[in-house]
This record gives C-alpha cells, sequence and structure tokens, in this order.
C-alpha cells in the first residue's frame, strides 16, 4: 500500500491505495463518485476523462498513486453545489445527451477545452471531443453545446 | 396536446449530465461479490475436462462453477445454449466456468487456476461452409431442442427455414425487359454501446428464485427467458433496470446474466456481479446478423419493377438467440417501398462456430436495404435513368397495397425521398475538386414494419396530491422512453408534465410490456397510456360530478385542473381526491393495448401473418468525396428523413436521425471485426473502430408526417429506420463519383482501390 494526497473535487483525501489502482477505480469504488465511467478500462475510448490539474485525462490510465498531489475534478465536481454548471446546462439545452453514458466524459473534455482555450473555433472543439466515443452518435450536438458555452463563457 | 409534439427538454438529460444517472454497472448492493468467466480459446471443441479445486480455494473466492454444476440451457428463440459450457463449447469465447470472489481480481486471478481440457473438433466458420453436404454439425440434437414452431432442417446447421411468395414471380420476370440477378454481404457487427454488459444477480432461497439488476431493453421477455431456462414461474424472476448505456439490440437476451445466475446459485442471497470486459463485449457477446443476399428483380425498360425474387443466407453464430425471426421477417424489408406486385423471399439461417449472431438495430433490414438499394441504382444506371426517379416511379403510396395485400395507411415514402434529394442538393455536386479527389450523390431509402402484433400494459396510479406515477416497463435506453412516455401520459390524462413520473422497471411491480424494440413503444404503450387515461378521465369525471352535483360531461380536466363547462375551473385534481378521500386516495387505472385483431391487418389469405400495424420509411441522401490514389472516402453531407407520423418530441426525433446516420457511417466505412482463424483478432476499440467526432458529416435531420389511423397523438416509431439507409446510400454515392460498385460491406479503402484499379484494366478493353 502506498499513501497519497489526493484532492477531488475541493476535498482532500489522505488514503493508502495499491499500487495497481487506478484513479478511475479509486473515484468510482472509494468515493462511490459513479458519475465517471469506464467503457474499456484501456484508455481506447474516452469514457472515463476526469480533469487532472485542468486538464482531460483518461482515468484508467493513470495510477492512483501517480495523482498523488495533483488537482483532480470528476463530473460530480463540475456542477455548481445542487445546480448544473454552465457545460452541463449547455449540454441540456443543447438536445446532447441521449443514453447519457459518454455524457460525463464528453462534459470533462468540453471543460477542459475551455479553460484551455475560451474561444475555440470548429477544429479545435471537434478535437476536443474526438477522444470520446458516443455511440448514439450525439457529436453534432456535443459540438454545439460547446459552442454555447463558449458563448456564454464570453458574456461578462 | 399541450405536450406532445413539443421539443420538450429531454427529462434524464440533467441527470445524466451532471453524473447523477445510475446505470446497470453503478449498482452497488450489500455483500455483493465480483464474478470472472472462464472462456472457451477453441471455436469447436469437446470439452474433455475441468478441474477447478485450485480455484475454489483461491483467496476471496466464495464459488466457482462449471457447466456440469449448472446444466441448464436458454434461448430466446431455440432453447440451444448452455449457462456455461457441458460437453462442448461452439465458439471461441464460450463461458465454461466463472468464479465469484470478494473483488475483481481475486475473481481473475482465480480463472488462471482452473484446468480445461479440450479435444478440439473441425469448426464450421463460415455460412456457406455449414451449408455443405460434409460440414460439421454444430448442434447435432438440434431436432431435439425445444424451440417455437419454426421449420429446420434436421441434421444440419440450418437452424431456421421460412418464406413468403405473393403474386408470380416467374411471370412477372418473363415479362419484364430486363432481368437483374445481384448479390450482396452485410457483415457482422458489434453493437458497441459504451457501457458493457454487465448484470447482478441474486438467489433468493425464500423464493427459489432470481433478483437480476440489469441493463436490458426488454424486462419481461429476459424474466420468460430465465424462467423457461430455469423451470420457474416468470413471477419468480424480477428483473430490476435503470438506466440503459446503448443497446442498440443487444441488451435483449441472456448474455452477463448467464454466468451472473449460475454463480449466483451457488452463494444464496449474496448478489454477484459480471461486468463484461470491453474485448468480452466485442468479441463473445451477440454481432449483427451477416447475410449474403440475392436478388433477382425483373424491370421493364421505363423502369417500373415487376417481380423481385430475394434469398437470404443468415450467418447465425453458434447459439440462435433472438435471431430467427430476423431470418423469418427481416427479408421483407428487400422489396423496399416499391410497388412489386409479384414477390418471393427465401431465408435459411445456419449455426456456425462464431459468436451468436442476434437483435442489432433494424432486426435484419440493414442488411436487406443494402442489397436493395444498391441493386435499384444498379438497375438505374443500367437504364439510364436517374436513380431519384427510378425511386419515385415505383413508390409505395398511402392505400397501396403491401407484398402481402395488406391496404398500406399511414404512409409517406414520397416526400423522404424528395426531401433529401433536395436537401443534398441533388444533381448538383463538383465532381473533382482536386485531381485526385472524386465527388459524388447517393440516395437510398427503406421501409421496416414493427413486430406484430405486440401488447403493452400500463398502470396510471393518480395520487391524492394530484400528481401521476406510471408504471410500465419500458426502460430509457438512449432514446428518449422516458420523456416521450410522460408527454404523451400528461396529455392523455391531463395533467401537468412536471406532475408525472415513470420509475425505474420493475417487473415485480410494472405490468407486461412487450420490449423496448422493433421502433414499439411510442406506438404501442402511446396507445396503452392513451386508453388508461381515458379511463382516468372518465373517473374523475364521476368524482367530480358527485362532489359538485354537476352533470360530468360537463366535467373536463386539463393540466391538472377540473375544469367545469360554461363555468371555468373548479378545483385542482388534488383538491377533488382529497376531498372525496380525505383519508388518503390512490385512483388507480390499468390498460392493455395490442395490435392484435385491428382491421388494418387484413390481408390476402394466407398472408396475414406478414402483417404489421405500422410502417416507417426512412430515407437519406448522402454526398460523399473519394480520394483516388488512397480509396479513403470522406462523408461530406447527408440528408436524413423519417416518415414517423408525427412527432411526439420532434428534438428527439432529430437525435435518432442524426444517431442513426453517425451509427450508419460508422457500420459502413470503419467497423470490421476480423476473423483471425476461429477467434476475433481485433477485439478493441482501437482495432475495432468507431466513428469519433471528427468522422462525421454535416447531417440534416428531417421529420416526415403521414396519418396513421390508430397511432396515438399519430406517433409511430423512429428507432431503426434512422440507421439503415446509410450504406447503400454511400455505396451508390460511391458509384457516383467514380464508377465502381462495391456490393459487400465494410467499404474499404483497400477495396475502393481494389475496385478502381479492376475498372481500369477494363476500361482499355472498352475502346
Amino acid at each position: 500500500m502506498m499513501r497519497v494526497t489526493l484532492s477531488v473535487n475541493g476535498h482532500r483525501h489522505e488514503v493508502d491505495v495499491e499500487p495497481n489502482l487506478t484513479l478511475l477505480e479509486y473515484v468510482r469504488e472509494r468515493l462511490h463518485l459513479t458519475g465517471t465511467k469506464e467503457g474499456c478500462g484501456v484508455g481506447e475510448c474516452g469514457t472515463c476523462l476526469v480533469l487532472v490539474d485542468g486538464h482531460p485525462v483518461n482515468s484508467c490510465l493513470l495510477l492512483a498513486a501517480d495523482a498523488d498531489g495533483r488537482v483532480i475534478e470528476t463530473i460530480e465536481g463540475l456542477s455548481v453545489g445542487e445546480e448544473p454548471g454552465p457545460v452541463q446546462a449547455a449540454f441540456v439545452e443543447a438536445g446532447a445527451v441521449q443514453c447519457g453514458y459518454c455524457t460525463p466524459a464528453m462534459v470533462v473534455a468540453a471543460e477542459g477545452l475551455l479553460r484551455a482555450d475560451p474561444d475555440p473555433g470548429p477544429a479545435e472543439i471537434a478535437g476536443a471531443v474526438a477522444p470520446v466515443l458516443c455511440r448514439c452518435g450525439s457529436y453534432p450536438r456535443v459540438q454545439a453545446a460547446l459552442r454555447i458555452a463558449a458563448a456564454g463563457r464570453k458574456q461578462p | 396536446m399541450k405536450y406532445v409534439g413539443e421539443p420538450v427538454t429531454r427529462v434524464d438529460a440533467l441527470e445524466k449530465a451532471t453524473g447523477r444517472a445510475v446505470f446497470g454497472n453503478d449498482v452497488a448492493l450489500a455483500g455483493m461479490l465480483h464474478g470472472a468467466v472462464l472462456r472457451s480459446p477453441y471455436p469447436h471443441a469437446r470439452l474433455v475436462e475441468i478441474d477447478t479445486s485450485l480455484a475454489e480455494q483461491a483467496p476471496g473466492v466464495r464459488a466457482v462453477v462449471a457447466g456440469r454444476h449448472f446444466p441448464f440451457t436458454f434461448g430466446a428463440s431455440i432453447q440451444d445454449q448452455p449457462f456455461l459450457a457441458i460437453d462442448r463449447v461452439r465458439f471461441a469465447g464460450e463461458p465454461v466456468a466463472a468464479v465469484a470472489a470478494d473483488t475483481e481480481l481475486q475473481a481473475q486471478q482465480a480463472l488462471d487456476l482452473i484446468t480445461v481440457s479440450y479435444d478440439e473438433l473441425p469448426a464450421v466458420l463460415d455460412a456457406r461452409a455449414a451449408l455443405a453436404a460434409d460440414a460439421p454439425l454444430v448442434h447435432p440434437d438440434l431436432h431435439t431442442y425445444r424451440r417455437g414452431g419454426h421449420e429446420i432442417v434436421p441434421h444440419s446447421n440450418i437452424n431456421a427455414v421460412a418464406g413468403f411468395a405473393h403474386g408470380d414471380v416467374e411471370g412477372g420476370l418473363r415479362e419484364a425487359d430486363l432481368v437483374f440477378e445481384d448479390e450482396f454481404f452485410a457483415h457482422a457487427l458489434s453493437h458497441s454501446a459504451l457501457e458493457t454488459h454487465c448484470a447482478i444477480a441474486r438467489y433468493e432461497p425464500a423464493d427459489h428464485g432470481y433478483t437480476l439488476w440489469t441493463s436490458t431493453d426488454r424486462p419481461f421477455q429476459m424474466r420468460r427467458e430465465l424462467a423457461a431456462a430455469l423451470g420457474l414461474s416468470g413471477r419468480q424472476v424480477r428483473v430490476i433496470v435503470g438506466y440503459v448505456g446503448g443497446s442498440f439490440g443487444g441488451k435483449s437476451t441472456l448474455i452477463a446474466e448467464a454466468p451472473a445466475v449460475a454463480l449466483a446459485r451457488r452463494v444464496p442471497g449474496r448478489p454477484v456481479r459480471v461486468e463484461f470486459s470491453r474485448e468480452e463485449d466485442l468479441a463473445a457477446s451477440r454481432v449483427r446478423m451477416p447475410a449474403f443476399v440475392k436478388l433477382t428483380t425483373g424491370v421493364m425498360r421505363d423502369g417500373t419493377l415487376t417481380a423481385r425474387r430475394a434469398e437470404f443466407l443468415w450467418e447465425g453464430g453458434a447459439y440462435a438467440s433472438n435471431a430467427v425471426g430476423i431470418a423469418v421477417r427481416g427479408p421483407k424489408a428487400a422489396f423496399g417501398p416499391y410497388r412489386l406486385p409479384n414477390i418471393e423471399y427465401r431465408s435459411r439461417m445456419v449455426y456456425t462456430n462464431r459468436q451468436p449472431s442476434g437483435s442489432y438495430r433494424g432486426y435484419g433490414t440493414t442488411q436487406a436495404a443494402w442489397a436493395c438499394e444498391s441493386q435499384m441504382d444498379m438497375i438505374a444506371r443500367r437504364l439510364g435513368i436517374d436513380p431519384l426517379t427510378l425511386r419515385l416511379r415505383n413508390g409505395l403510396r398511402d392505400g397501396d397495397p403491401w407484398i402481402n395485400g395488406q391496404i398500406m395507411r399511414g404512409i409517406n415514402a414520397r416526400e423522404t425521398i424528395e426531401l433529401v434529394a433536395a436537401e443534398i442538393g441533388w444533381g448538383t455536386v463538383d465532381r473533382a475538386p482536386a485531381a485526385h479527389l472524386r465527388r459524388g450523390q447517393g440516395i437510398a431509402t427503406m421501409i421496416k414494419e414493427t413486430a406484430t402484433p405486440t401488447s403493452s400494459n400500463v398502470v396510471v396510479k393518480v395520487e391524492e396530491d394530484g400528481e401521476v406515477v406510471v408504471l410500465c416497463a419500458a426502460p430509457e435506453i438512449g432514446a428518449g422512453q422516458v420523456t416521450v412516455l410522460r408527454q404523451m401520459a400528461a396529455d392523455a390524462i391531463g395533467v401537468p408534465l412536471t406532475a408525472v413520473s415513470l420509475p425505474p422497471t420493475d417487473t415485480a411491480t410494472s405490468p407486461f410490456n412487450g420490449p423496448v424494440a422493433s421502433s414499439r413503444t411510442t406506438y404501442h404503450v402511446g396507445n396503452a397510456l392513451h386508453l388508461a387515461g381515458q379511463e382516468i378521465r372518465r373517473r374523475v369525471r364521476a368524482l367530480a360530478g358527485d362532489l359538485l352535483a354537476v352533470d360530468p360531461d360537463l366535467i373536463d380536466l386539463e393540466d391538472g385542473v377540473i375544469v367545469q363547462q360554461g363555468t371555468g375551473p373548479r378545483l385542482t385534481l388534488g383538491e377533488l381526491l382529497h376531498a372525496s378521500g380525505p383519508e388518503g386516495h390512490s385512483l388507480v387505472a390499468e390498460a392493455r393495448y395490442t395490435s392484435a385483431g385491428s382491421a388494418l391487418l387484413k390481408a390476402d389469405p394466407g398472408g396475414e401473418w406478414v402483417s404489421t400495424i405500422f410502417w416507417m420509411i426512412a430515407s437519406q441522401a448522402a454526398e460523399i468525396e473519394v480520394d483516388t490514389e488512397t480509396g479513403t472516402i470522406r462523408v461530406l453531407k447527408v440528408a436524413a428523413a423519417a416518415d414517423v407520423g408525427r412527432p411526439v418530441n420532434p428534438v428527439a426525433c432529430r437525435q435518432q436521425i442524426e444517431g442513426g446516420v453517425v451509427m450508419g457511417v460508422s457500420n459502413t466505412l470503419y467497423e470490421e471485426l476480423i476473423p483471425a482463424g476461429g477467434r476475433i483478432g481485433n477485439a478493441n476499440l482501437a482495432d475495432y473502430k468507431l466513428a469519433t467526432a471528427q468522422d462525421v458529416p454535416e447531417i440534416i435531420p428531417l421529420i416526415v408526417e403521414s396519418d396513421h389511423p390508430e397511432a396515438p397523438f399519430g406517433a409511430k416509431g423512429i428507432g431503426e429506420p434512422a440507421a439503415a439507409a446509410t450504406a447503400p446510400a454511400i455505396a451508390n454515392a460511391l458509384c457516383d463519383a467514380i464508377g465502381v460498385r462495391i456490393t459487400d460491406l465494410p467499404i474499404t479503402p483497400a477495396k475502393v482501390l481494389a475496385a478502381l484499379a479492376e475498372k481500369g484494366r477494363e476500361e482499355p478493353r472498352r475502346g
């Protein structure tokens, strides 16, 4: 076991973790934050995206131990109290949610993009969500949601 | 109507966008154990011996089970599939043993301690090989298996034979100016929902039954399949379903449920969870059934179709799953939405030593449409007729007879075709934007029936404050079922949308429903809601009439308010119920809708079984760009129109149409399960490629309406047709762009280049 300090959604957790425990497993099974989903477990589908120091990362590919000292945000952390955050609200408005399984990852990808680039063009938007697979085919509306969220950010 | 027809925000969207929605694999129960499955590496072998003794002693292991401990078989069409292999394995990936342990890792590690000896047998790996006289038999005892009444060929690999004929095909072919005989192949596809198969099972010793927490699109059918396999009553099997992370027809039969149940039996009272890895999902669940299709079509010089014979050979895989219906009904779509006075189809399904085939969005119609719409373009080209004109010339119209003489009411094929042609700018394309790039346009249409007859029950509970709980077994699988049903319930009863809820499905408390499949939910559950709503209104009128001393016929219920004609609002529904039962009150009504017995199903004698309660028609027009140096196809734009009757929720309809195009593009250009001997060589998402956001064309979704006389609020269905016409539209556009015809899917760059090279070799000969 290894002792690490993990900051998740603003809460500090000082915990012992097995060396082979992934961040995905930690978040879902130890913290019971089941908003982050697993699609393949090997980094090929993007379903498990979380923000690590503001960047979208496949949480199945990061060991919890390697997240020591980093700032982790999951989909739950992107809400504002009990209200949806602006990106989440944009997804609802754009009709970008179908089965909803990829939605947390898509929201995380969108949030990650907007923090790095508040005024992204179509190529940047498509590139940001390309790593997340969606079988329901909601890509057009996810991109529309991103445009709505970006526009919302521009307003004072 | 206040809510039906409105683009109401999906009621599940916020929950899903904030990560609070609970899917099957999010469920964690006290005392839950984790299962892992040992699978056969061979496609066909005798199971000689399994030794589980070391695994039983491994750390954390609570149960180990092999076929001999749980020797039952299941199957939705033929009872042919063991929960765990008993004396033979029939596909690479078939479960031979399972372990339940405290952690998933412990269960997986214990698998390594199970020793199995196999005696490999010759395998039959494709449908044509399965038909050979000396082919190994996948199920030598097929004739002894319990099954529905369909025809099989005993002592062969043929596990379903079906057909239908109407008119005089031979005569129609003789009278034709030209006869086209063409063959097509539609490949296997993985559903690849992002949520993999996962089930939790618990054996309930008090009741000798099971509780299942699982993602399925058909709780009652799954209940029936499990109960029949184990000799239990339906009541003894309880199926609980939350949100389903996509199904597309894949979560319809016992898959993860089978090993979970076998393990659960060994640890009474403890839940056992079996979650498939992505590799298991791709290689050891179900696939779209591959089909070899031969179409023989007679046509006059002016393009009028005279006759068509469609011959189907379906590759069923090792177990029949729910695929028999595909073999029996899928071929109907091979005749397209066209007037064809003389038709015949012959359909055979065979066992092979591959992963079982099963339902996949369209239930055989995507394979049939691939053939039909490819050949229509081949006919158009040969006759020198515009493909659009050819389709319109032969198009079915409201009031025409279908292939069995059933009169078609509530269809609008023509507008779907005309609209997509207009939106794509039919006939205007920049053909050579660069030296190595060519562009073309293609159009395709399709028709789909819905399984008939099927039925739906609902129970509507009006609570004492006037709010409504609707009990119906219709899981939300992603298409917006719950939203659409709430809209229809609110209007059927007369209460605000926000006052209606549909709890997650639980077969212990929900009444019976057919599957959320066959694009049937809006129509069938909607009709049941309509009936239940009428009954609620009748009773509310009676209660209000009593309380207010007013003629009930003067009372209406509007958006939760009791309104007296001529006077105005009198009181709320909640106030009415409180007044008529201050000690507590529920107003409960139930209704059942079935399509059985509808006069709309009348057909020519002998053809009634072919009838359907409604048809859906969808068309797509695609513009593509081909790189003649690499063979790569880029789909630039797709216009897609669906005749839905009336949209209950236009946004949800557009989501389906857009999503169907994305899936269609992905299915056609990128997805292929690559065989490696008897196994799948690319059972991962890096090598089984799904379309990403960067592979998506500009999509123009179009909703077309029609007038169906018995549809609830005029609404039919949409889920499956949305995905069907993409493959032939792309193939037709490819032919338009570079003059090559690809007849077997998928359309890969290698095939495009090979076809171009072949064409290059032919052209010099033409002088």
